[in-house]
């Protein structure tokens, strides 16, 4: 779901080479490589930008650029890969304890710095794949790199890393594991402390700090009180909560890059948020859940489960997806939507929203983190 | 109301003048402390999604284009643009928007070096784009009463945050745990964003993310405190030191308060921006440290916030050939490595008036010192 990006990620950044090993990032280098090969690509070219869109690059290097600025990372059929990011040089030193690449160049610009290495290292005849360069480059920089390239083959080359982005390795899993477990203790602990007059940013910051604490990197949280005229998802603002509110709850967690999410339904009440999810909400949810399986196409699923809303007498909360991959990026492939064929697959994580509105019941959502194993949909946000 | 109808009046003015046709204020949805957002300032509300802009007409027409559709919503209710659109094909809904009002030739684009490909070429299939960042510019120098609450506000926020920082310091706290709790007593005052960077050790080079370290007695801790609230920021540059610090720490500390004050004393509306450098560098360099008034030893000596400020996202330096002015909101700081010391942080925001400055922030800029 979309989110208010921060100005700085300011938590806990950190690389568990434990969790996430140097061979990790070899691993995926060769398997790009590979599929490179049979795009016939001499050269791959991965962009990221910003805070939501860092995927891309650090898939390979593990890292994110401290402001909200562009990344790359060059990755030739032979030899080393080299990451370009947008910031003072002076940070390099930083920036080389989050990743395993040696190739580190500073630059405050990194179109520029990346014609630079392609002079440099003379890849004159290849053919190169650009991922991210198209959505999320901007413009000045991508005609720059474009013209600085007369005659070269350029392909999109998203595609060929999507594919690999969207099945996880058990490591993966294992990172997007612990970002739902501080989901999950931060929700608990929603409820379990006592508030006395809650503005929304106090409920908030509590939340986030409780986050923090647990080692979150990134964090967003988004409300939506039903009872407001438009109730729609906003970041929290100082506005009171009220005895009776019920408010609904979006929660997103990042732990070393990687992000897990959920969404509750609260309703506030002698001092402490109690979770107010209705049975029937819940039967179609979990019903919707068992047909997550391995096989079936992200559309199946999507139709399936739009049959099942119908069947209870439910508008669906339309607008803000029932759900995609998660991982490095908040929105990954697959999307559980009408046009997504892709097959849904083991170690596969995704996030599944069910919101709905209803005369008698009001409006209320719940959603989870979800991994796709042989033995079925494992939550991990609970 | 009325200022924002000032805000509508003067871009049809600045549009009319420059002969433009019409003016696209866009955003990319982000919040960058070194690039403040035009249409943040312009629409007064903060963009969320990847494509967002505000289309002004000649005439006064002005429509604001937001992603995802859904924040249409909170858009509405917070911005005085009164015609707002969520939209799910940005580029389809722009080019509608610009059709309709016949919008072609030279047309003027704030924000446009946040555009992608995809939006600039579309643009540039319609119409004759121009770069008009300095529109907006010209609108923000003016501080109006809002802005300048706004600022006031953000300046408590800061002070909130200096506290914590203070207080939280302490022997075995997690450099994370400890940006949990500027975090937490920040936002429970109302900051909308906070941007801190910061560093803890005996000797520390530079300034960062927070990490696992641990503080540890004998530890310098630095940081800059930076809330954000309605687009404007406040910066705060602390140091706390853990236990009895040493005598040469308080005297190369005092050097750097000396340097902020000298500048202070001589900043004011119509003074050139470079006698904040120039006056800092003097009081460094006279006490012997002359070669450590460059990189890498420092990084700047200030900078501006938000749109409508002194070199915003920019560095101050003692070349820059731009005078302040009036409510101009200033971040000040002699930020400085020293072989003897390490880095160490010392700073804050002040507004320029005709008569000198106003610091914002209440609490001191000093050593801070946490014994046992």
């Amino acid at each position: 779901m979309d989110t208010m990006q921060p100005t700085l990620k300011s938590g806990r950044y950190a690389w568990d080479r434990i969790n996430m090993p140097v061979e990790e990032f070899q691993e995926r280098v060769k398997k790009i490589r590979k599929a490179m090969k049979k795009e016939g690509i001499g050269l791959l070219l991965l962009y990221g930008n910003g805070f939501n869109d860092y995927g891309n690059y650090s898939y390979i290097s593990n890292t994110i650029t401290r402001l909200p600025q562009g990344s790359m990372v060059a990755v030739p059929l032979k030899g080393d890969a080299t990451l370009m990011f947008e910031g003072a040089a002076r940070g390099a030193s930083s920036v080389k304890k989050m990743t395993w690449i040696d190739d580190i160049r500073a630059s405050g610009n990194v179109s520029r710095e990346c014609i630079a290495y392609l002079k440099e290292k003379q890849l004159t005849s290849c053919v190169i794949g650009g991922v991210g360069l198209k959505r999320l480059m901007p413009s000045y920089q991508y005609q720059a790199l474009m013209e600085s390239l007369p005659g070269r083959k350029i392909v999109d080359a998203d595609q060929l890393l999507n594919e690999l982005r969207m099945v996880k390795s058990r490591a993966e899993i294992l990172q997007i594991e612990r970002a739902a477990r501080i989901v999950s203790r931060v929700l608990d602990f929603v409820t379990a402390t006592p508030f006395v007059g809650p503005a929304e940013n106090v409920l908030e910051a509590v939340a986030r700090r409780e986050a923090r604490l647990e080692g979150a990197e990134d964090f967003r949280m988004m409300i939506l009180k039903p009872a407001e005229k438009n109730g729609a998802f906003r970041p929290p603002e100082e506005r009171p909560i009220g005895s009776g509110d019920r408010i609904i709850i979006y929660l997103a967690v990042a732990f070393e890059r990687y992000w897990a999410e959920a969404a509750r339904t609260f309703t506030f009440g002698d001092g402490s948020f109690r979770e107010n999810l209705p049975d029937r909400v819940k039967t179609v949810y979990e019903s919707i859940l068992k047909g997550m399986k391995i096989g079936k196409r992200a559309s199946q699923l999507y139709r399936d489960a739009m049959g099942k809303i119908a069947r209870t007498g439910f508008e669906e909360i339309s607008g803000y997806g029932m759900g995609q991959g998660i991982g490095l990026s908040l929105k990954e492939l697959p999307l559980i939507a009408r046009e997504d064929r892709t097959l849904l697959a083991e170690r596969m994580c995704l996030s599944l929203r069910l919101g709905i509105r209803d005369k008698e019941l009001g409006m209320a959502m719940t959603g989870e983190t979800i991994c796709l194993s042989k033995a079925g949909p494992v939550v991990l946000t609970r | 109301m009325k200022e924002t109808n000032t805000k509508l009046e003067k871009a049809v003015r600045l549009i009319t003048q420059r002969g433009l046709n019409g003016l696209i204020i866009y955003s990319g949805g982000v919040f960058n402390i070194l690039s403040p957002s035009y249409l943040h300032y312009f629409a007064e509300v903060r963009p969320m999604g990847l494509h967002n802009a505000a289309v002004v007409s000649r005439t006064g027409e002005v429509v604001l284009l937001v992603e995802p559709p859904w924040d249409v919503h909170r858009v509405s209710a917070k911005s005085w643009i009164r015609e707002v659109r969520g939209t799910s094909d940005f580029v389809k809904d722009l080019v509608a928007v610009l059709r309709k009002w016949k919008i072609s030739g030279p047309v003027g684009v704030a924000g446009s070096k946040e555009m992608t490909e995809g939006v600039s070429s579309a643009i540039k299939k319609e119409t004759d784009p121009q770069m008009a960042d300095e529109i907006i510019e010209e609108m923000a120098r003016e501080k109006t009463e809002r802005e300048i609450e706004i600022i006031r506000k953000v300046a408590r926020i800061a002070d909130v945050g200096s506290d914590a920082f203070v207080n939280g310091a302490r022997v075995g706290v997690r450099e994370y745990e400890l940006v949990a709790e500027l975090e937490f007593a920040m936002r429970s005052a109302g900051a909308d964003d906070i941007f801190i960077l910061m560093a803890s050790g005996k000797h520390n080079n530079e300034m960062h993310e927070p990490t696992d370290r641990r503080l540890q007695e004998g530890d310098v801790i630095i940081g800059e405190i930076t809330p954000a609230y309605e687009g404007q920021f406040i910066q705060l540059c602390r140091t706390v030191f853990l236990g009895e610090p040493s005598p040469i720490l308080y005297e190369k500390y005092d050097i750097l308060t000396r340097a902020l004050d000298a500048s202070f004393k001589a900043m004011k509306a119509g003074a050139s921006a470079s006698v904040i450098t120039r006056t800092m560098n003097e009081v460094i360099g006279e006490a012997g440290y002359a070669k450590y008034c460059q990189p890498p030893y420092m990084r700047s000596r200030g900078h501006g916030f938000a749109v409508g400020s002194i070199a915003p996202g920019g560095e101050l330096t003692d070349k820059m050939q731009v005078n302040l002015e009036r409510h101009q909101v200033v971040a000040v700081h002699p930020n400085q490595y020293l072989p003897e010391t390490g880095y160490l942080a010392c700073g804050e925001s002040v507004l320029v008036t005709d008569e000198g400055v106003e610091r914002l922030a209440k609490s001191d800029t000093r050593l801070y010192v946490k014994r046992g």
